[in-house]
């Protein structure tokens, strides 16, 4: 806002002047608003002729690039140091997307809570940011199976002073909890009886750091190799040892992957042949290994089977 | 586009919850900027520029540069000098200093509008400096500025959800919040957008009111 008090006290005459000009100016806009409108309603057309299966792929194909919503989370999709795209799930889809015809990858970056209605509004192709499969989700999107299963884990203040190991610990010794936008452990942390209204909601890990560096939380929760990444750095925070949720009473192991629109079940298809063959071949290891993941996280669980919950 | 009723219903009580804070946060920085706006106008006409000048430095700083900067250095990086806020605080404090560099210039124009005449009388009747202040000069300058003033207080209701940036879960932040969770944006967001309009437009009809009755 500019500073108060700008009557320059010319107004009458001038603005007579001018008038003219602000009617172009005002047609201009309105033209540009025209424009809009018809862009949309192109959008909306592409968007709703997609009823057997999408025809995504040929369309990524004829372009020669696709479109990959990351989060900036580490190590599953971000920018690097060089300005480069990488992480699990983007180095992940430049190979089989190679395979599938699709030469180039490219970045959209988002919050991770903004990547699901992001895919859904044709912001990018794919979300490509190593996203939990779980119930709610599936019913906004398609999930390829998952290329990797995690544990959860909190950063604390060095030492953990109140001793939290678990979401029970979480709730029995009234911690201040805090989790990112979005994030499945919100549910998590509600199933082991804390209350929602009292989670502090932060936009991604690096905040949350910051709460409990900072004091305003004693834990932050999310999956076990964030978790080990950002804190890393940190001279007063930690993360505790990778534990399993409770989900219905019953542990409860997550699996991240790919996410398409609904309606894109043919690009789904194919992407699930080739990841099959990277899992058999064992490349989807040495895909992953840089990033810090180990056997352990390699999984066999299917897309469908962790939409069921 | 479809429109579900049932969403803003299940959205309402964290609507309540939102324009609570919301509402808070906007009376604590009007409390804060009315206050520390009049402060600076004052230390302004100090009659030494050691005062003028770092008064002008510091307010001219915080009027040109982004709220939304303002509020991320008080939130994520005075913490690494060990002064922390709760996020709530940290917003009040925000806004409220923000504003109180606009407020100020309000208050600097209604004291420049009070005719010289006054102060020549208050010289006249040989009244001290303080009471020249609090008795001739402030309520003639205040009775005038009411109605500007007031607009910063409907411009300040809509910065506020700027302050979904520091996690304070003020209506924006509510129905962000219930959106991620349940992947309904319209709703919520209508709602919101209502409620907006529903605080300020009166607002600006009571202003103007005031307005009539208080500037001849």
């Amino acid at each position: 806002m500019a500073p108060p008090l700008r009557n320059d006290g010319n107004d009458g005459t001038d603005a007579q002047k001018r008038s003219p000009g602000r009617r172009s100016l005002l047609a201009g806009v309105s033209a540009l608003g025209a424009v809009g409108a018809l862009g949309a309603a192109g959008c909306t057309r592409v968007a709703t002729a997609s009823d057997n299966g999408g025809d995504l792929l040929d369309r990524l194909k004829a372009q020669g690039v696709v479109r990959l919503g990351i989060a900036g989370e580490i190590p599953f999709g971000y920018i690097d140091k060089n300005g480069e795209l990488t992480g699990e799930a983007p180095e992940l889809a430049k190979v089989i997307f190679k395979r599938l015809g699709v030469d180039r990858v490219q970045p959209v970056p988002t919050e991770f809570g903004s990547l699901i209605p992001g895919l859904n509004s044709q912001q990018f192709d794919v979300v490509s940011a190593g996203m939990y499969i779980n119930p709610e989700r599936c019913q906004q999107v398609v999930f390829a199976d998952p290329d990797y299963q995690m544990l959860d884990a909190f950063i604390v203040r060095k030492g953990n002073p109140k001793g939290l190991h678990d979401y029970k610990d979480v709730v029995a010794k009234k911690a201040r909890f805090a989790t990112g936008t979005g994030y499945a452990e919100i549910q998590y942390a509600v199933e082991a009886g804390y209350k929602e209204s009292d989670i502090l909601i932060v936009p991604d890990q690096v905040a949350g750091l910051n709460a409990v560096e900072a004091g305003r939380v004693d834990v932050f929760a999310g999956t076990a190799l964030t978790t080990r990444e950002v804190a890393r750095k940190s001279r007063k925070a930690e993360s505790t040892k990778p534990f399993t949720p409770l989900v219905k009473g019953k542990p409860h192991v997550d699996g991240g992957g790919f996410a398409f629109r609904s309606a894109e079940t043919r690009l789904r298809d194919a992407f699930n042949v080739e990841l099959k063959k990277l899992k058999a071949s064992g490349e989807l290891f040495r895909i992953l290994r840089p990033f810090g993941f180990t056997r352990a996280e390699m999984t066999d669980m299917t897309a469908k089977e962790l939409c069921r919950g | 586009m479809n429109w579900d009723w049932g969403a803003v219903r299940d959205f309402m009580p964290h609507f309540w919850d939102g324009l609570l804070v919301t509402l808070q946060a906007l009376a604590l920085g009007s409390v804060i900027s009315f206050a520390l706006g009049l402060v600076w106008a004052l230390l302004m006409r100090a009659p030494t520029r050691w005062v003028r000048w770092p008064v002008g430095v510091l307010t001219e700083f915080i009027r040109n540069t982004p709220l939304l900067v303002q509020l991320f250095f008080l939130f994520y990086v005075l913490p690494e000098w060990n002064i922390t806020f709760s996020a709530l605080t940290t917003g009040v404090v925000a806004i409220g200093l923000h504003y109180s560099t606009y407020t100020m210039q309000v208050y600097r124009a209604g004291i420049e509008g009070v005719p010289a005449g006054q102060w020549e009388a208050a010289t006249a009747l040989n009244l001290p400096l303080r009471r020249t202040w609090t008795a001739v000069i402030l309520p003639q300058a205040i009775r005038r500025v009411v109605p500007a003033l007031g607009n910063y207080v409907i411009s300040m209701l809509k910065d506020t959800p700027m302050l979904m940036a520091i996690t304070v879960l003020e209506m924006l932040g509510e129905a962000r919040l219930y959106s991620q969770e349940h992947f309904q944006f319209t709703e919520p967001l209508t709602v919101i957008g209502v409620a907006f309009i529903l605080i300020s437009y009166p607002a600006s009809l009571l202003l103007r009111a005031l307005e009539r009755r208080l500037v001849r």
